[in-house]
């Protein structure tokens, strides 16, 4: 559980648009450790998809440009890769699953054709032996009667059941990373349970390592281990699960934990909803970004972007703030009035 | 219209059925999808039904059938005690001024090429209400109420966040003043923060208004904090409704205490201990015709005699479609 693989410094991706640039992700580093599932957690735009499709060489250029940073996989730069070694890798040591699976699967393919094809260039396989190897996966995925559903097409198969398909794809080369977007953000509860615990059982079973993006943290408690929380292009706070759920450090990580209803608390008064909205990435502020809509702000923040810094062995945070704790209690009592 | 006794219910669904004929292969009877087989139901003056269920249990269609934008098979449609489902479209306009609708999508349900103030006055000028110029200022007022600033009149839907849109289709739905509003997945597109400062508007308004609201959702902690009675849908049934504390504190059906097991708690210590109930299979199609419950192929506690017989919906306060019903589900 100590070895590293995948370590990313200061990446950073930004976008040409008409109304000007778009720091889509500014300075994001983490690392990933052989066997782990990391959690990156944040809102629509605040760029962590962004982050990962700049991993696999994904980010469409022009509008985008990789700016800076380095990718760190086996000591290799996957930024500075060439387009054929980096295919070589993509798909086959680190694969992706995408949130909606009815736009990921090629409508005029057949599953067969689909999965064969991946395995077919990466492990050299012939059609036969990657038929068979195809059909095994579907089966370790919970798909019933894979010997004929395979070569059935994507239209043929339900939500959960393409979602299913696409997690058979991306580790039948057995890859070392996994990269999961969303990837139960379009299915029902009780097919994201399902989705949820296979990802678990195949991790346990094949090591993989997972970055799991999600804006859900019921997804996050569920399935993590660590978790980066992500602003408007930056991280602003990275922890353990247990540690940011019991005491986050950010005011947004705060404020995210307290906006979510609860099913299992009955109704009490008003969400603590977190005020405005996120910021326009074109026109950032020269201080902390989330200091409009913050209700620790202080003068400080105005002028000084605060950077990530350690708050505890394990957990840092960019705020200046040392505790929050205080003004959790004062968000409590507002709850109950 | 007739003053209605206190007692009456303001809007109420009897054994409502919305059939959709499937298209009929040669040399096969003609098959019909039950997207709403039979729910009976009752909104109260001022309160807020909530409606789960996963996709394809016809929670939206249940509501489009309410407003006549499906066609009702079978059952009735009562509006303070009136019969509305038999109601032509022109009868049923004067009700559309009654009911409204907030949809899912705030992308999808407002007009790109309309300006806000265009948007929200339109409504308005349908049924005749306020002079021209009183239209403008009603139009800003309800702006001013949903949180927007009343000099965004003149911006068009793609200058909005997703969560500034969906303000602009509460305010669009409160132009006419109405008495109920039909939520369709109101905020399941919206950003967590986003989603509540909806929830919150929505709850404020209600409060202001008076308003009712029928509530549509897949998510349960959404509804949990908003409702005030649950009804859990599966497969076009009512499989169990009541308060929702009843519901969430004591579920019955077994469908409904999966669906609340499943659920994942923003809490990794309770994450980690809990022992779901993994629901096996996926929801049928609604095609399939059902001898017995249609849940049977999922349920956890099902016996022989449930594939034969269907329950139906029993209880006063707290109805559940299950002869089994709150049965311990064995550890696996």
């Amino acid at each position: 559980m100590v070895e590293t693989i995948l370590e990313v410094k200061d990446l950073s991706v930004r976008f040409d648009t008409e109304e000007g640039v778009v720091g889509a992700v500014d300075r994001v580093g983490f690392t990933l450790m052989r066997g782990e599932t990391l959690g990156l957690v944040g809102e629509s735009g605040c760029g962590k998809s962004v982050t990962n499709l700049a991993l696999l060489g994904l980010v469409p250029s022009p509008p985008g440009k990789i700016v800076g940073g380095e990718a760190l996989y086996r000591g290799e730069n996957l930024l500075e890769m060439s387009a054929g070694k980096l295919s070589r890798i993509r798909g086959n040591r680190i694969a992706m699953i995408f949130q909606d699976p009815m736009t990921s699967l090629n409508p005029f393919m057949t599953i067969a054709d689909q999965m064969t094809e991946v395995t077919m260039l990466h492990l050299r396989h012939t059609y036969s032996e990657a038929i068979k190897h195809a059909i095994t996966m579907l089966g370790n995925v919970g798909i019933a009667s894979p010997e004929s559903r395979i070569h059935g097409y994507p239209h043929q198969f339900s939500g959960g059941m393409r979602q299913r398909v696409m997690i058979a794809m991306a580790l039948s080369c057995k890859p070392e990373i996994l990269i999961a977007d969303e990837p139960t953000t379009a299915l029902d509860v009780t097919i994201q349970a399902q989705i949820l615990e296979l990802m678990k059982q195949l991790q346990e079973s094949e090591g993989t390592a997972i970055i799991m993006i999600t804006h859900d943290m019921g997804v996050v408690a569920n399935i993590c281990h660590r978790v980066h929380v992500m602003y408007a292009g930056r991280i602003v706070e990275q922890a353990t699960c247990e540690e940011l759920f019991a005491r986050p450090r950010h005011p947004y990580t705060l404020g995210l934990l307290d906006s979510v209803p609860r099913v299992q608390k009955s109704a009490a008064g008003q969400l603590l909803a977190i005020d405005g909205q996120p910021p326009d990435l074109v026109h950032l502020p020269v201080g902390c970004a989330f200091e409009p809509r913050c209700r620790f702000s202080e003068e400080r923040c105005l002028k000084e972007q605060p950077m990530l810094r350690e708050m505890t062995p394990s957990g840092r945070a960019a705020c200046f703030l040392d505790s929050l704790d205080g003004s959790k209690a004062l968000s409590k009592e507002t709850m109950d009035d | 219209m007739t003053e209605p006794s206190p007692t009456t219910p303001l809007l109420e669904t009897n054994n409502l059925m919305v059939y959709f004929s499937s298209r009929k292969k040669w040399g096969e009877p003609q098959r019909f999808i039950r997207a709403v087989d039979g729910v009976s139901l009752s909104l109260r003056e001022g309160e807020t039904l909530g409606l789960v269920g996963e996709s394809g249990c016809g929670k939206s269609t249940l509501a489009r059938a309410i407003l006549g934008l499906a066609p009702v098979t079978a059952g009735s449609v009562h509006y303070r005690g009136q019969r509305i489902d038999q109601f032509s479209a022109r009868q049923m306009r004067p009700l559309r001024q009654e009911i409204q609708m907030i949809f899912q999508d705030p992308f999808a349900s407002l007009n790109p090429r309309m300006s806000v103030g265009q948007i929200v006055t339109e409504p308005m000028s349908i049924f005749q209400l306020y002079s021209r110029r009183e239209r403008r200022l009603e139009a800003m007022r309800l702006l001013d109420l949903v949180g927007l600033n009343p000099r965004y009149m003149n911006r068009y839907p793609h200058e909005f966040s997703g969560g500034q849109r969906q303000r602009i289709g509460i305010a669009r739905a409160l132009a006419v003043s109405p008495k109920i509003i039909l939520c369709d997945e109101p905020v399941s597109a919206l950003d967590v923060s986003i989603q509540a400062q909806v929830i919150n508007l929505l709850q404020d308004l209600q409060q202001k208004l008076g308003l009712s609201y029928l509530f549509i959702a897949h998510d349960l902690a959404v509804v949990r904090h908003i409702a005030d009675r649950v009804g859990v849908m599966y497969l076009g049934r009512l499989v169990e409704s009541t308060d929702t504390e009843r519901l969430y504190n004591n579920p019955q059906h077994p469908y409904t205490r999966a669906l609340l097991s499943s659920s994942p708690v923003p809490d990794p210590v309770a994450e980690r201990q809990r022992t779901g109930i993994a629901l096996p299979g996926e929801i049928p199609s609604p095609e399939t015709e059902f001898p017995g419950c249609r849940f049977f192929d999922r349920c956890l506690i099902r016996e022989a005699s449930c594939q034969t017989h269907d329950p139906p919906l029993e209880g006063t306060e707290h109805r559940v479609a299950c002869p089994l019903a709150g049965k311990e589900i064995a550890e696996h």
